[in-house]
């Protein structure tokens, strides 16, 4: 028999919901930009990249030479590394405007540093030189080329063979070519890359093997791909507006949602405190209140976040194939549902302390 | 049977510059089987010598008893534990909780954390309900109810537990003439036939022919405590 007076536990209920629809929405669109900052490191399918010395961040412009790439592959833990050639150019869409595109060139046969997944065509589309791959999402504004296309980019023949699914960078349209390609896009000089990429042999010691790396390679900057995929997320979130931006207002959200759900459980105990002292005065101890108050809270607090979650996949599973940058990783519902229980339950408990302070006397005025 | 003994019990207040006399050193012995009627103008300290026998204030001065225990100087819980196991409380607002059915609310009393109740507690307040003329409320929200089925509902979730001791402040002043008369039969039934200490505080003279005992109040003070014949007032203090 746990009370509860409707008016105001729907308020509350609502507050909760709102709360973590909105919260939760504005942390998946901030995870989701972070995975568009780093989507080519993170779908790499590598262990370590190396690139030019200094660099923190794939998308910077420096190129490393080739020569580097046999020191790499005579090295015992390496299974293969490959080069990769990013480079800019416009895309001339079938109705004769320029729309301006990233170029990633991977090498023949493997294609490493690639689609990984695709909505029509596949990988082998893409062996051949002319071939490119655009993105799903990007179709509307390349000006719908159909499969087949013949178009240029930077003034070179390509032909959109496959479309990719999800290849979505911060820095804008990512298209896929073969390294040759992008190299003459970008008139980029002969034997130069813009990383390679190193797999290791499996069962290798990662550290011990990224260690043999820097040391073969003193004048490069080798990461472990996770470690790359931090440091691009920190270069974009800090240098760039829209990253510090969204984050700062992702903040300001999340302390707006603990101040509503502490006040508005605040004052819906408060709102009690007759009941309270009417518990009291006919014989109920605090810890009989406290229970009472707990569990109400948390029946609110639990059913908000169920809805408040269920709306959140409502809206995730609509514009998890949308444009709309959003994903949620695994470990957020957690947390978000553990903060906010402690903040809706210290709302409460600091509101009971109040109701409690009075005279169990008061209930007879 | 509970008995209680007040040794001259005090009660001061403070408004934060000047401290204020408001029951002057009082006597008294209340036993059960008897209504005693507690009377006297507003703000001569009735709701204070209530709240003191029920264990909802403390006393500044003086030493109570129940059955011999001295209860005048217990901590909040163990209040708590002895309003919970001897007292049942009617305030002049019927105090039920929104939300709460009213069976609910009669259940409240026997255990305030709102375990299960057991059958035999929902079949004994449902009786308590009929028995206090609201037979088929006990699923209906309280806000459904008339004042005066409200303060019956409140009766009811005072008796739930068997309490020795019956506490009311004003339980008619909210209620039509009907419904008070109805309400103070009911406490008498109660004081006399089921044997407990009932304290009724009321400056209503239509309660009056109720009482077996009359305990005046003026100004913080006793000024009349007549037995049976209280028509006959003698007064003892002036
Ligand atoms: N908590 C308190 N703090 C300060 N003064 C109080 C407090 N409670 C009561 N008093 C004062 O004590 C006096 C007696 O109050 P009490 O409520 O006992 O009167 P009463 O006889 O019940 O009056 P009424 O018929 O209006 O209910 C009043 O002057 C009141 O202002
Ligand atoms: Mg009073």
């Amino acid at each position: 028999m746990v009370l509860h007076d409707r008016s105001s536990t729907a308020g509350a209920l609502l507050g909760v919901v709102a709360i973590v629809f909105l919260v939760g929405q504005q942390l998946s669109v901030l995870f989701g930009l972070l995975n568009f900052m780093s989507v080519l490191v993170d779908h790499s399918g590598a262990d370590a990249w190396v690139l030019s010395g200094n660099l923190r961040n794939v998308d910077a412009g420096n190129l490393i030479s080739g020569r580097y790439l046999d020191r790499v592959i005579g090295l015992r833990e390496v299974a293969w590394a490959e080069p990769i050639l990013i480079g800019n150019g416009l895309f001339r869409t079938p109705d004769g405007s320029f729309e301006s595109v990233r170029v990633v060139g991977m090498r023949r046969p493997r294609l490493v540093g690639g689609p990984w997944a695709f909505a029509q065509g596949n990988e082998r589309a893409l062996l051949d030189l002319e071939s490119v791959a655009v993105d799903r999402l990007d179709l509307e504004k390349l000006g719908q080329p159909l499969p087949g296309t013949l178009t240029e980019i930077g003034g070179r023949r390509v032909r959109v063979a496959a479309v990719t699914d999800g290849a979505r960078g911060f820095q804008g349209t990512l298209v896929f070519a073969s390294l040759d390609k992008v190299k003459d896009i970008a008139g980029t000089p002969p034997g130069r890359y813009s990383a390679i990429l190193v797999r290791f042999q499996p069962g290798a010691d990662a550290e011990a093997a990224l260690a043999r790396l820097r040391a073969v390679l003193p004048e490069c900057s080798v990461y472990s791909t996770a470690d790359l995929s931090r440091l691009t997320r920190r270069y974009y979130f800090t240098q760039t507006g829209i990253g510090g931006s969204f984050g700062f207002s992702t903040m300001i959200g999340v302390v707006i949602g603990v101040v509503i759900i502490s006040l508005t459980l605040y004052t819906s105990v408060l709102g009690r405190a007759r009941d309270f002292a009417v518990m009291r005065a006919i014989g109920g101890r605090r810890w009989d209140v406290t229970v009472v108050v707990v569990s109400q809270t948390l029946i609110i607090t639990v059913t908000g976040l169920f809805v408040g979650f269920l709306l959140l996949s409502v809206l995730l599973n609509a514009t998890g194939r949308s444009a709309i940058p959003s994903y949620f990783p695994s470990f957020v519902p957690p947390i978000l549902a553990i903060v906010t229980v402690a903040v809706s339950l210290s709302g409460s408990l600091i509101a009971l302390r109040e109701a409690l302070r009075a005279e169990p006397a008061a209930v007879f005025h | 049977m509970a008995r209680l003994r007040l040794e001259n019990i005090a009660r001061d207040f403070s408004d934060g510059r000047q401290v204020r006399r408001v029951l002057f050193p009082t006597t008294l012995e209340l036993v059960p089987g008897q209504l005693t009627v507690l009377a006297g103008p507003s703000g001569s300290g009735k709701t204070t010598l209530l709240s003191i026998i029920g264990l909802v204030l403390r006393p500044s001065e003086g030493r109570m008893f129940l059955d011999e225990r001295e209860v005048s100087a217990l901590d909040d819980e163990q209040a708590a534990s002895l309003r919970l196991q001897r007292y049942g409380f009617v305030f002049q607002q019927p105090m039920l909780i929104e939300g709460l059915t009213v069976r609910e609310n009669v259940l409240l009393a026997l255990g305030v954390q709102g375990q299960r109740p057991q059958r035999e507690a929902v079949k004994k307040a449902d009786e308590l309900l009929t028995a206090l003329g609201l037979a088929g409320t006990a699923l209906v929200q309280p806000r459904m109810l008339s004042g005066g089925m409200k303060q019956r509902a409140s009766i009811a979730r005072a008796l739930i537990k068997d309490p020795a001791i019956l506490l009311c402040d004003e339980p008619t002043s909210a209620l039509d003439a009907e419904s008070g008369q109805v309400v103070m039969k009911i406490l008498k039934r109660i004081a006399i036939d089921e044997n407990r200490v009932v304290i009724v505080v009321s400056h209503d003279a239509r309660v009056f022919p109720y009482a077996d005992r009359l305990i005046k109040l003026e100004n913080g003070a006793v000024v009349s405590d007549t037995t049976e014949n209280y028509m006959a007032e003698t007064k003892i203090k002036q």
